[in-house]
């Protein structure tokens, strides 16, 4: 192994592939330099082509089976519709920008912004009366057909209704009389029960025919021609384009944060006057009173914001910060019980029973609990709690994030459940210390802080890393399902509110949620995984 | 110069509209939260359309996962105030479930509910009565063919399981009004049974209007009553039949409220009669009327359609909302009135509807022991606040935007007129709740003496 200044930066860069977890880059690292050709490529090829080649394989079975399940929410999105249903997603999200920003504007900018809106208003306008319609002509042209289709089929449901009515009625004809036969024992008992015995045979058979016909009709009546609903979903979206831009011009011109100022400044300075000319002390009490009200008025809606609408985006977000927020509650309460667990087998022993019959208790009934006992903290008011004023307003940059009691629950019951796997793993890590080293303590006669310090800690960093890890993952996990229940703002509420909403986007928009999950849930493992080989004794070689 | 011109009339515009009156507002940063339903429409059409900006409020509006959550949230403080079912804030007030002193100020809408069954029911239900086999059956429908059913099922040792959207809601009373109403016992609430499932003929359960379709679906119930668009949604997509709607089992009766807490109706007493200005406004903007024909509904079923309102399809959102309701995909009928969210003085919150809600939460046992007539009164006085509407009217009407014809005049005593509107023509007065009680077949019966006291 030479020390070239090449091969410097190419084992720095192995190195750091390796530490990052991500060891497929490998080969083709070390082939950009050019180290045994051969053998990378055959590598590439072995663990790098044929997986990406599967995952093509699956996204390809995931495209054709997917349409031919119908569900009666709709059929399976295909990976298409779920890549629609992003950019739909960053739609909403730019809407949200152009509202907040229709918000802000003053001055020319706001003149020129109405011109560029009103344009684009009448050009989506046309647009949209020429989608409906088209939509429309298709629809009817759907009618009709439907209309051929089921006629025929109905016209022969009817007489077969109106034949079997006949029967029935010449049957029962048939029945009263040969009763009347048994009675007056003209008949037997015996064909009068095969008689009704038969009756009851046939009439179920004249019902089979007719349910197979109305199920023919049903059919048909729920699969309309995809071109309708098709037609139909693209005149609502540039509908729904039309909505948003009458709303933006809305804003603009009324809600406006200057116009509004402007206006309570206009009616103060209007006020003034009429209190210069007021000639009795009750009218220029009155004028003077209005004049302070407005223009204190103007000054706090200066600091009105936007209520912005919630996004997919930013839900990601707050679930990242919430997510956090439990992990480093679990990791602060975890690694100092585990310490104590393992130095010491009798508190160890009196922590077992606490932690076998916690640790399997569902995250669900967690929130629950928190919701009740911690939500008794933030009464009457959370708003005016100082935990959330200091979060949302002394903490400027974190203000994004909302913090409400909601994302209190949340992050709870994410540190609850992410607490076991540290604890234990601490625990295991501290009590497998190698002897020798807690001897070289006693030799040289460390206290127990430095003993802590020196000895216990770093030997069993690897161990606890690799718990945390785990808390990670399944606090991650946990999240997801917490949010969807206390409805605190995040991917889980997202989920749920689509779940919620049916419409012919929901599902895709959960699918959609699902791969923002999995590949957040994917980079907070590779972050842990740099963590604890960073704390690794190995020096994390590319061998390791 | 010339942009100045502009500027200045742009902000002389836009007085007009922020009104010389506005209100000296204690809060104007406000929450509000809704469950995803179309009458939630007066909330989110004060936001979209601008009515609370011009009483100088910012306002966010969110969707809340059940009715619980969404009044615990009210309670806590999480929100200003919230779309309620109108039996909310009557049962946390008298301390039914969750204990908390709410009062409304608006009623957000009438009618809007519907019964659906599951299509094997309704199959069975045709085979019982054979009027109904047709695509365009006779209305209304009542549970007299399903009481075979649910006879046969009770043979089996079986009790049917039905679904309704909360304990206190309208669609609790209104499903087993319809099914009293045809000798079916729903059962009843006592104060060990807080399921309400003692002595009935059937189960019924509480299920999140979202998941109503789904459950009808998986067979866990096979018939509910639940709000728009779950009705609609269940004819789409072709799992069951919406066979009544609440219109014909009540006509005109209230349906959701807005409420928020006294104690913050208390503190802010001028932002509680700003958002229910702007509410009226909504109310008002959503049943304009020319020619006969709402005109404002499309937009409002554009608005509602958006992922973060009701977020279900246009279409489907459409069907009710717009004077039109499907019964099954073949049998379309104009109902003009499924939705009335001002006309008839609808918003208006009532003493009467107060009452009637307290005598249903008599009738089945969720008030588990006898009360005076005077008690409903008072009840009923201390939940709903006319006052507040009234100066929030008084207020609009100064300005231009309503007319004193819209809303009851200023010496109106808060009850409605009785009214025999019912599906079994049963009459209701308000201020005879114990004649009300015991003039029902099904249902706890009170002492007449308490009548007078």
């Amino acid at each position: 192994m030479s020390d070239s200044p090449k091969d410097k930066i190419k084992y720095g860069i192995l190195k750091a592939v390796d530490i990052s977890g991500f060891k497929v880059l490998d080969p083709p690292v070390r082939l950009l330099f050019g180290e045994e050709p051969q053998k990378q490529v055959k590598d590439i090829a072995k663990y790098l082509l044929l997986p990406t080649l599967f995952v093509s394989l699956c996204i390809l079975i995931w495209h054709i089976a997917g349409p031919n399940h119908k569900t009666k929410s709709g059929e399976v999105p295909t990976p298409g519709k779920v890549l629609e249903a992003y950019a739909d997603a960053r739609r909403f999200d730019e809407r949200e920008n152009e509202k907040e920003r229709a918000f802000n504007l003053t001055g020319q900018d706001r003149l020129d912004e109405i011109k560029l809106v009103e344009k684009e208003l009448v050009e989506l306008e046309q647009k949209a009366a020429a989608l409906q319609e088209k939509s429309a002509e298709v629809a009817a042209a759907a009618k009709v057909t439907l209309a051929s289709k089921i006629d025929p089929i109905q016209a022969r449901y009817d007489a077969l209704k109106a034949q079997n009515k006949a029967a029935k009625q010449k049957r029962t004809e048939a029945l009263d009389l040969l009763a009347e036969q048994v009675a007056s024992k003209d008949a037997s008992p015996e064909a009068l029960i095969a008689l009704v015995k038969k009756n009851a045979l046939v009439e179920e058979k004249e019902g089979e025919a007719e349910s197979v016909l109305k199920d023919k009709m049903d059919l048909i009546r729920d699969n309309p021609p995809v071109e309708v609903k098709a037609s139909q979903l693209a005149a609502n979206k540039i509908e729904d384009e039309v909505q948003h831009y009458k709303k933006r011009l809305a804003i603009l011109t009324k809600e406006n944060l200057s116009i509004k100022r402007e206006a309570l400044l206009a009616k103060a300075e209007e006020d003034s006057a009429q209190l210069a000319a007021a000639t009795t002390g009750k009218e220029a009490l009155k004028e003077a009173k209005s004049v302070v009200r407005n223009s204190e008025r103007a000054e706090s809606t200066s600091e009105q914001v936007y209520a912005r609408t919630a996004t997919i985006f930013w839900q990601t977000k707050r679930s990242i910060a919430t997510v956090f927020v439990g992990f480093i509650i679990a990791a602060v309460i975890a690694i100092p019980l585990g310490i104590m667990c393992g130095l010491n087998r009798i508190f160890m022993a009196c922590m077992t029973p606490i932690i076998s019959i916690f640790r399997p208790v569902s995250p669900v009934v967690w929130l629950l609990i928190f919701q009740i006992v911690i939500g008794a903290f933030f009464l009457p008011d959370p708003a005016s709690h100082p935990l959330f004023l200091f979060m949302n307003d002394a903490l400027n940059p974190l203000a994004f994030l909302q913090t409400n009691p909601a994302m209190i629950f949340s992050a709870s019951t994410v540190a609850m459940c992410a607490l076991w796997p540290a604890l234990v793993n601490t625990a295991l890590g501290v009590s497998a210390i190698d002897k020798d080293h807690l001897n070289v303590a006693k030799v040289l006669k460390l206290g127990f802080w430095s003993r802590l310090f020196k000895i216990v800690i770093p030997s069993s960093l690897p161990l606890v890393f690799a718990g945390l890890r785990i808390s990670l993952g399944v606090g991650w996990m946990v999240l997801i399902a917490a949010e969807a229940l206390s409805s605190s703002d995040g991917l889980g509420k997202f989920v749920w509110d689509e779940y919620q909403n049916g419409s012919s986007q929901s599902f895709a928009n959960i699918i959609l949620a699902c791969f923002v999950v999995g590949v957040i849930g994917f980079f907070l493992d590779r972050l842990m995984i740099i963590l604890q080989r960073l704390v690794s004794f190995d020096d994390g070689s590319a061998t390791a | 110069m010339n942009l100045k011109n502009i500027t200045t009339a742009l902000a002389v515009a836009s007085i007009a509209p922020l009104g010389a009156e506005q209100l000296d507002v204690e809060k104007d940063e406000l929450k509000f939260g809704f469950i995803k339903l179309t009458d939630c429409a007066p909330i989110v059409i004060a936001k979209e359309k601008g009515f609370f900006e011009e009483e100088g409020l910012q306002v966010e509006v969110i969707a809340q996962p059940n009715w619980k959550q969404l009044l615990d949230n009210v309670i806590t403080g999480e929100l200003d105030g919230a779309h309620m079912l109108s039996g909310q804030p009557i049962a946390a007030t008298i301390g039914f479930g969750t204990k908390e002193h709410i009062v409304t100020s608006y009623t957000l809408d009438l009618n809007g509910n519907g019964i659906t069954v599951s299509n094997d029911i309704w199959e069975q239900m045709q085979e019982n009565d054979e009027k109904l086999d047709s695509p365009t059956p006779p209305h209304p429908i009542t549970a007299d063919s399903l009481k075979p059913i649910v006879d046969e099922a009770k043979e089996d040792g079986k009790k049917l399981p039905m679904g309704m959207v909360f304990p206190v809601s309208t669609h609790n009373y209104e499903i087993r009004y319809w099914l009293a109403a045809a000798g079916i016992n729903p059962g009843f609430y006592t104060s060990t049974d807080l399921k309400g499932f003692t002595d009935g003929d059937i189960e019924l359960s509480t299920t999140p209007p979202p998941q109503m379709p789904a459950t009808l679906e998986s067979g866990k119930n096979v018939a509910y009553c639940v709000g728009e668009p779950w009705n609609q949604q269940a004819v789409a997509k072709g799992i069951g039949v919406p066979v009544v709607t609440n219109y014909d089992i009540w006509k005109n009766n209230p349906e959701k409220v807005f409420g928020v807490t006294k104690s913050w109706a208390d503190a802010n007493p001028n932002t509680h009669i700003a958002v229910t200005k702007a509410l009226i406004k909504a109310g008002k903007w959503l049943d304009a009327e020319e020619d006969g024909k709402l005109i404002n509904r499309d937009e409002a079923c554009r608005i509602l359609s958006q992922p973060n309102y009701v977020g279900a399809d246009f279409d489907i959102i459409k069907n009710s909302m717009t004077g039109y309701f499907f019964f099954q995909k073949t049998d379309k009928r104009e109902m003009p009135d499924f939705n009335v969210f001002f006309k008839y003085m609808a918003s208006y919150p009532y003493y009467s509807d107060g009452v009637w809600f307290l005598t249903q939460m008599r009738r089945w046992g969720q008030i588990t022991e006898p009360k005076p007539a005077s008690w409903y009164a008072e009840t009923a006085k201390s939940v709903y606040l006319p006052e507040v509407y009234m100066s929030a009217a008084a207020s609009l009407i100064e300005e231009g935007s309503l007319t004193a014809e819209e809303v009851p005049a200023e010496d109106f005593d808060g009850y409605k007129e009785p009214t025999t509107d019912f599906i079994d023509g049963i009459e209701f007065d308000g201020k005879k709740p114990i004649e009300y009680l015991n003039s029902h077949k099904i249902g706890n019966k009170d002492p007449e003496s308490l009548a007078t006291q």
